[in-house]
């Protein structure tokens, strides 16, 4: 046996029985997590071309440590499927079976080997051995990059969905508050409300906050300098939807808001910023001369 | 023990007439700021003309309770502060009772309809069907 190159009965001979096999108890692992898994007929393909690339891969003259180039066909081909994988909400276990289920079926098929010369075979186990933790620990890097890439995108997409300021009437400005409020969203909705304060010259901003979950310290200090910014230009901001355990905390934290006029409801707040303009809305009877 | 609210109209009225433990005082509270956010109340007045001795613990209760309610969105007003309760307070820090504060109840209710005159949501029900409050 040559201790160079890898034996053909052990990945290339009978390919389909392997990649069956390997399809196979992919999904009986993903059945037993309850995971959906994939499109059989899908998940073969990809698994074939994977197989294609590791014989590739494992055909080149074996080096120590083994090294996964990130360029190569092997390193490309899985990192793919790991990204579909996971953007279809598979759970890191999930991905991590991909190359640990095809691991025990080598393993066996290594087991004739190892009886008939174990000298030989041995050094080509413990290779293999690491080959495959090195994909494990690729396929976990890959994993976790694809989630990184998918939460920054949804996150600026958030920053740009939730934020809106809305015209409620001439020179009445609506800031209707969603979702948490971190540094990087108060920033962003205080320059969007200063542009339109200026561009309107909005006389009053009326502020919602019913749906912010949390109404605590940074939040409070968010909301004072958007408040106090946006008075510098001159316009009067009414605040609406404090919920009464914010009302609690915020009094207890010692913060009253005192130069904002408090509404309980976005009604209410309407209400008081078009008496603020000079304006009420009236049952049309009342409004004819 | 629980302290009453009482209602008139969008009014709440509530009127301390014992002195009240720490729970009592976090009960009364977190009830009336319950209240307060339930009706949307337009106006908050609290009466302690009976109270003899208002302790600085008392003082800040009534006082973080009027800040919760403008918060809510309701004006306040504190009624009957006795004179050696004022002359007591007064020497602890005048900011303890921060609110506006009237002779008796009837002035009370005199300045909050007068403030609640001038607020835009006045004319507002508490519900579109709800009868208007200053008919």
């Amino acid at each position: 046996m040559n201790d160079s190159t890898l034996p053909r009965t052990l990945l290339e001979e009978d390919s389909e029985t392997l990649i069956a096999d390997w399809l196979e108890r992919l999904r009986a692992r993903w059945h037993q997590q309850g995971a959906p898994g994939d499109d059989p007929v899908i998940l073969s393909v990809h698994l074939n071309s994977l197989h294609a690339a590791l014989c590739d891969a494992l055909n080149e003259p074996r080096t120590t440590p083994f090294a996964l180039d990130p360029e190569s066909r092997l390193a490309r081909e899985l990192g793919e499927l790991v990204h579909h994988q996971t953007r279809q909400g598979a759970s890191a276990e999930e991905v991590t079976d991909l190359v640990s289920a095809l691991k025990p079926l080598l393993m066996k098929r290594m087991e004739p080997m190892l009886h008939a010369d174990p000298a030989a075979a041995l050094p080509l186990w413990l290779w293999l051995d690491e080959v495959f933790e090195r994909l494990l620990g690729f396929t976990f890097a890959a994993f976790i990059e694809t989630r990184e890439r998918i939460i920054t995108q949804q996150s600026l997409s958030l920053l740009e969905l939730s934020t809106p300021v809305l015209r409620l009437w001439h020179q009445v400005l609506l800031l209707p508050l969603v979702g948490v409020v971190d540094t990087a969203r108060a920033r962003h909705f205080t320059e969007r409300l200063l542009e339109s304060v200026a561009r309107y010259e909005a006389l009053v901003t009326i502020i919602d906050v019913t749906g912010v979950p949390v109404l605590d310290t940074s939040v409070a200090r968010h909301l004072m300098k958007t408040i106090d910014a946006a008075r510098l230009l001159g316009t009067r901001i009414v605040m609406t939807g404090i919920s009464p355990e914010g009302a609690q905390t915020l009094t207890k934290l010692g913060i009253s808001f005192s130069e904002v006029t408090a509404r309980a409801s976005l009604r209410a707040g309407i209400a008081e910023a078009l008496s603020l303009i000079g304006r009420r809305i009236a049952p049309l009877e009342q409004a004819r001369p | 023990m629980r302290i009453p609210i009482l209602r008139l109209g969008r009014i709440l009225l509530v009127s301390i007439q014992v002195d009240l433990t720490d729970t009592d005082a976090m009960q009364f509270q977190s009830d009336l700021v319950a209240r307060v956010a339930e009706i949307e109340a337009l106006g908050v007045a609290i009466d302690i003309t009976a109270l003899d001795v208002v302790d600085s613990y008392m003082a800040r209760v009534i006082n973080d309770t009027a800040s919760m309610s403008r918060l809510l969105g309701a004006e306040v007003v504190i009624c009957g502060v006795q004179p050696f309760v004022a002359l007591t307070l007064v020497e602890m820090g005048r900011e303890l009772l921060g609110a506006d504060c009237a002779f008796n109840l009837d002035q009370g209710l005199e300045m909050l309809r007068e403030r609640i005159a001038q607020r835009g949501d006045a004319e507002l029900g508490e519900d579109d069907d709800a009868w208007p409050i200053n008919n």
